[in-house]
């Protein structure tokens, strides 16, 4: 267990440094000078070289890169060219409401698909169901940016209950949350459909039938208990991807999470909070990969751990 | 041994009357039992054979109706003591687990494999016994365990069923059949999953449990020679209808059908052993 452990944290170290180069080189390949953006339209060539020497891009790129490793190693992912503060700080303030938006998604994605799913597979094929399944499907294909709308024009605009933008109180949660978890319990309540539909036609399912046990406990109990796996997968990559900050809700409702941060790094160029942007998020979304591999053992005790890896 | 038992006052334990099943499938309605009539009394055991697609199984699965709602149409009559489960679909619900148990086909899948060998022997039990606690519950387990000869049963009590072999699972499911105290024990071909030599030990259990307990049983199988062995009488089924009933023994030697007669043709039979082992060891 300790070596698999050590194994893993070393592939995920790995995952993120090669992460960091690609996206290193990128940003630098992608059109667009950080100077200009920086100085806006009125500045000097002499203007833009001497920013370019102050953000360390006049030297080659090889030297660039070098630099950058050597202050990763310190902890140091260098100085924001728009916040002008150190680039690590600016994500690291963002992530809270990042990570809220994120638990709060997922835990009513949760709440709500996992009965649903159950449900819609213990009627499968009824007429209900039939209804369920075309609003799950007409969930996962409504986009987020048009969700997001629709409902700030509903409930912030036309009924004025919940707050349009921002997070000044915990009902400016509301919105945002809804939004993401519609698409995303379309998303997990099929699955769970699928999986528990598979679960109840197995033969242990028939077999525990015969020995009395209540429609009830073969659900809950013994068909549940047998879609652990991938369930548990399912939500826990759904988590990882929402951790990395929902780009266009976070835009749509002025969220100010790692989403609407990334874009505001982007359209400035800037190069260290982009690099420091996707430092955090993909730590985060590995360590969640990670802890759904260690959840497996427990939910299937057929899966070894290190034999499988 | 169990706790509500009810004199039967000569009524069967197992009391089936021109029993039909229709089973509907993608290609139309098909009658897997077709008028089918027998019985099954305390103590006795009776045999269903017949090659795969005769209905046997079917008849197995129809009596304890466990056969998909919707899927499949039950007429006639099925009384498990006295209770007509096609005309009540609820009694069966409450005879299974208590009054009925079943032995599966394929015991490499009739146990949740994400659940211990004593979390389900045990949920087996307390359906029984609701009031049971923890300790008396896996007690009680063990000692079916031991009473089915599953070795060291306090240890295996925690095992999940991945790391039992196919004979040692049958044995448990068949404790987790004997939890629900039942009169009556339906063995849905208990032997064929295994191995030609685990087949007999796990045949002697069941004659042994039933000579102790004085279980009816319904046994469903394939293997003329198992059926000759286990029952008291034997139906001869093909294409959902009896071709034959009697005693065991005029079945088995003095056949009337030639279905029958089929049905013994292939049974392997042990050969003269010769001494380098290299011929007609097992001839056919």
């Amino acid at each position: 267990m300790p070596k698999y452990l050590a194994r893993r944290l070393g592939q995920s170290l790995l995952t993120v440094f090669l992460t960091l180069t690609t996206v290193f080189l990128l940003v630098r390949l992608a059109p667009g000078d950080p100077a200009a953006a920086y100085a806006g339209p009125t500045a000097t060539t002499a203007d833009l070289a001497r920013i370019r020497g102050e953000f360390g891009l006049d030297q080659p790129l090889i030297q660039q890169y070098g630099i950058f490793l050597r202050d990763l190693l310190t902890g140091n992912l260098g100085t924001s060219y728009s916040f002008r503060a150190p680039a690590l700080d600016v994500v690291l303030d963002r992530m809270p409401y990042t990570i809220t938006l994120a638990v709060a998604a997922i835990a009513v994605t949760a709440v709500v698909a996992v009965p649903l799913g159950v449900w819609m597979a213990r009627r499968a094929d009824s007429k209900r169901e039939l209804g369920a399944n075309v609003l799950t499907i007409t969930g996962q294909s409504m986009p987020d940016f048009w969700t997001g709308v629709m409902l700030l024009t509903v409930f912030a605009v036309l009924l004025p209950v919940l707050p349009a933008s921002g997070f000044t109180s915990w009902s400016g949660l509301v919105l945002p949350t809804v939004t993401v978890a519609i698409l995303q319990l379309a998303l997990i309540s099929r699955l769970v459909r699928r999986e528990m539909t598979t679960a109840l036609n197995s033969p242990y399912i028939t077999v525990a039938r015969s020995r009395g046990f209540s429609e009830r406990a073969l659900t809950w109990r013994y068909a549940l208990g047998n879609s652990g796996v991938p369930l548990i997968t399912a939500i826990g990559t759904r988590f990882a991807a929402l951790l990395n900050g929902v780009v266009v809700v976070e835009v749509v409702f002025g969220w100010p999470g790692v989403g609407s941060l990334v874009v505001r790094a982007l359209e400035t160029r800037d190069y260290p909070l982009i690099q420091a942007t996707v430092l955090v998020t993909a730590t985060l979304a590995i360590l969640v990969q990670l802890l759904v591999d260690l959840a497996y053992p427990l939910l299937d005790p057929r899966v070894r751990l290190g034999k499988a890896a | 041994m169990a706790t509500d038992v009810s004199p039967l006052d000569g009524v069967p334990l197992l009391d089936v009357e021109n029993l039909q099943i229709e089973l509907i499938t993608a290609h139309g309605v098909i009658r897997a039992v077709d008028g089918v009539s027998f019985t099954v009394g305390e103590g006795e055991t009776v045999t269903l054979i017949g090659e795969s697609g005769s209905g046997k199984s079917t008849t197995a699965m129809g009596v304890l109706r466990l056969l998909p709602e919707g899927l499949a149409v039950l007429s006639g009559s099925v009384r498990i003591a006295g209770r007509d489960v096609v005309a009540d679909p609820r009694a069966a619900r409450a005879l299974r687990g208590r009054t009925v148990s079943l032995i599966p086909q394929d015991p490499m899948t009739a146990l949740s494999p994400v659940h211990t060998i004593g979390r389900q022997l045990g949920d087996a039990l307390r359906l029984r016994h609701p009031g049971l606690s923890r300790a008396e519950t896996r007690e009680r387990g063990t000692e079916l365990l031991a009473q089915v000869h599953v070795p060291r049963p306090e240890t295996r009590w925690k095992a999940y069923p991945h790391q039992f072999s196919g004979g040692m699972l049958q044995r448990v499911l068949i404790a987790v059949a004997l939890a629900a105290e039942p009169r009556l024990l339906i063995a849905d071909e208990p032997t064929s999953a295994l191995d030609a030599t685990v087949q007999a030990g796990v045949l002697d259990l069941l004659m042994e449990l039933q000579e102790v307990e004085g279980i009816g049983m319904l046994m469903i199988t394939h293997d003329l020679g198992v059926a000759r062995v286990v029952s008291d009488r034997i139906h001869v089924m093909k294409e959902g209808r009896f071709v034959e009933s009697g005693p065991a023994g005029t079945i088995v030697d003095r056949p009337a059908e030639p279905y029958t007669r089929a049905l013994l043709a292939a049974v392997p039979r042990l050969g003269a052993w010769d001494e380098d082992g290299l011929t007609g060891a097992v001839a056919r």
